[in-house]
């Protein structure tokens, strides 16, 4: 039940990897986001080196978005021209992204720097979910209707380069979507994920987009960033396994699609609750590694020559 | 008088009656495929013109390619463990292994094993660029690569077919780095190598597993393309295949 990846230069056992692309492609299918951000620690625990782990689960993220895109597309649920506005910020986050990420290699930093993002990005999403969730069940309970309050927008109204996106009815500055582009660019390179998680409370808080036309948006451009993150760590990195990434998306697609059936049986809050959970209980793992004593203060590396 | 022409006699004589080794190795490429998890190789030899074995010993020493590598001390900064100090290693082993009929402290003296690299702790590779005290971070590179299992030292793991015929199992795990491994056999009597040879192998990888490790540092865009299209052919796929009615 052994497999060799060639990049990663190890051998590891294909069924656990599918069955974690599976489990990984559930999640990501109930909660619709595209579950890098529970791939890569769970990589790096079976053994994987994390610059491979990082690299690779781009390719998974890219596959089960492409499977949710082409639902929204059907539905014309995607703006081409905000995601292409964008997507501009994003070359640019990305090719920022796989630079910091060789510099941080090179310092012998790379783990902490991901580490860090990863608690910190993990810990305020979480918090912000659950603290959501929690009020509108309590709402939904008590039976009186919910009204979202929307972050103020008279900075971003007031914001030069306005241009008119038809399909989602906006008239916006390209100012923050290139923004959001840009960050969620930098950190698809750095943590290996598509940034759903962050685009999308963006899209709808930020940029007060019609909910119905920001799952396929965010999707596009979480495609486009993940394959370009992939083709540069491929070529400044020698990051990317194509076995990997062959063993993880077709568990992945598969369990995305089953988890999209399972999610439809549950409610918006509920999902958003328990998403929130998982969110916090990754981040809070993975806070404890870098608190706790190392059972090994040093460790080895292979050095460039 | 009769002490000293004897003494003569034996020198004389001793080239000629000297003990020999001969010794080769089961493979002399070890191929990684799809489905590799390590192998052994069998490395035998035979001891010419042999003597008593009181006193003989022997060692087999199997040593991967060099390597550079890096070892880092994490240090508590403000409640978080940081990498701090790093000391750079030339001429490491990938994989060192060792065979012998004894502990090797037991076989010579410490400045001998040394002068052969025979054991964990002959091991000196040069620190470069580096901490001003390097040895705990050797120690600590040498405690890694045997929890890993890629350095081995295992005592008493030679076996004696016969008086003069002996071989020992050599495993090459599937962490092995690909290159040539070196496998060096040494004949000890009385603390001193009388007999050494050295024969290499090469661990490398063949078929789909070679040309997608070439492909990766060779072509690395078409590398990269290759995967991303791969990714959207299958979440293509997928979406395809599990299309719920609308």
């Amino acid at each position: 039940m052994e497999i060799y990846l060639p990049v990663a230069e190890m051998s590891v056992n294909w069924l656990i990897i599918i069955a974690l692309g599976t489990g990984v492609g559930f999640l990501s299918g109930l909660f619709g986001v595209g579950g890098g951000f529970l791939m890569t620690p769970l990589l790096v625990f079976t053994g994987i080196p994390s610059t491979v782990a990082v690299a690779t689960t781009l390719s998974h993220v890219t596959a089960s978005s492409m499977s949710g895109a082409l639902a929204q597309w059907r539905k014309r649920g995607i703006d081409f021209a905000l995601a292409g506005v964008m997507l501009v910020g994003g070359v640019v986050g990305t090719v920022f992204g796989v630079w910091l990420f060789a510099l941080m290699r090179r310092q012998g930093q790379m783990d902490l720097i991901v580490s860090l993002t990863y608690v910190i990005m993990l810990g305020s999403i979480g918090f912000i979910m659950l603290r959501e969730s929690l009020a509108t069940l309590k709402a939904y309970r008590s039976g009186a209707t919910v009204s979202h309050h929307a972050v103020s927008r008279g900075w971003i109204l007031g914001l030069p380069f306005k241009m008119r996106f038809r399909q989602s009815r906006l008239y916006i500055s390209v100012i923050p979507p290139i923004g959001i582009g840009f960050v969620v660019g930098t950190l698809s390179a750095i943590m290996g994920i598509g940034g759903g998680f962050i685009i999308v409370p963006a899209m709808i808080y930020l940029l007060r987009m019609p909910t119905r036309m920001v799952m396929g948006t965010s999707l596009v451009q979480i495609i486009a960033v993940t394959s370009i993150t992939t083709v540069l760590q491929a070529t400044h990195n020698f990051a990317v396994d194509i076995v990997l990434a062959g063993l993880l998306v077709s568990g992945g697609v598969v369990g995305a699609q089953l988890g999209v059936r399972a999610g439809a049986k549950l409610r918006g809050e509920q999902l958003r609750f328990l998403l929130a959970l998982l969110v916090l209980t990754v981040g809070a793992g993975l806070a404890w590694q870098l608190v706790a004593r190392p059972a090994d203060i040093y460790s080895l590396a292979e050095a460039a020559p | 008088m009769k002490r000293a022409l004897l003494a003569i006699l034996l020198l004389f004589a001793a080239p000629a009656r000297a003990e020999d080794l001969v010794s080769g190795v089961s493979q002399d490429t070890i191929q990684i495929t799809s489905n590799y998890t390590g192998t052994d190789i069998v490395v035998f030899g035979a001891i010419e013109r042999p003597q008593s074995s009181q006193g003989r010993n022997i060692v087999v020493v199997v040593r991967g390619p060099d390597q550079v590598m890096m070892v880092r001390r994490r240090n508590r900064f403000a409640g978080v463990w940081v990498n701090s100090d790093a000391a750079r290693f030339e001429g490491m082993p990938a994989y060192y292994y060792l065979a012998s009929t004894e502990p090797v402290a037991r076989v010579a003296p410490p400045d001998a094993l040394s002068r052969y690299g025979i054991g964990l702790q002959a091991l000196k590779p040069s620190a470069i660029g580096s901490h001003h005290d390097p040895e705990p971070f050797r120690q600590a590179a040498i405690r890694h690569l045997r929890r890993a299992g890629l350095y081995v030292e295992s005592p008493g793991s030679i076996d004696f077919l016969s008086e003069t015929l002996f071989r020992t199992k050599v495993p090459v795990p599937a962490g092995a780095t690909r290159g040539q491994y070196n496998v060096e056999v040494y004949l000890f009597r009385d603390g001193d190598v009388v007999s050494a040879q050295s024969t290499p192998f090469f661990v490398d990888a063949t078929g789909l597993e070679r040309r997608l490790f070439n492909m990766a540092h060779n072509a690395p865009l078409y590398y990269g393309l290759a995967c991303v299209a791969m990714a959207m052919m299958l979440g293509w796929i997928s979406a395809v295949l599990f299309r719920r009615p609308d």
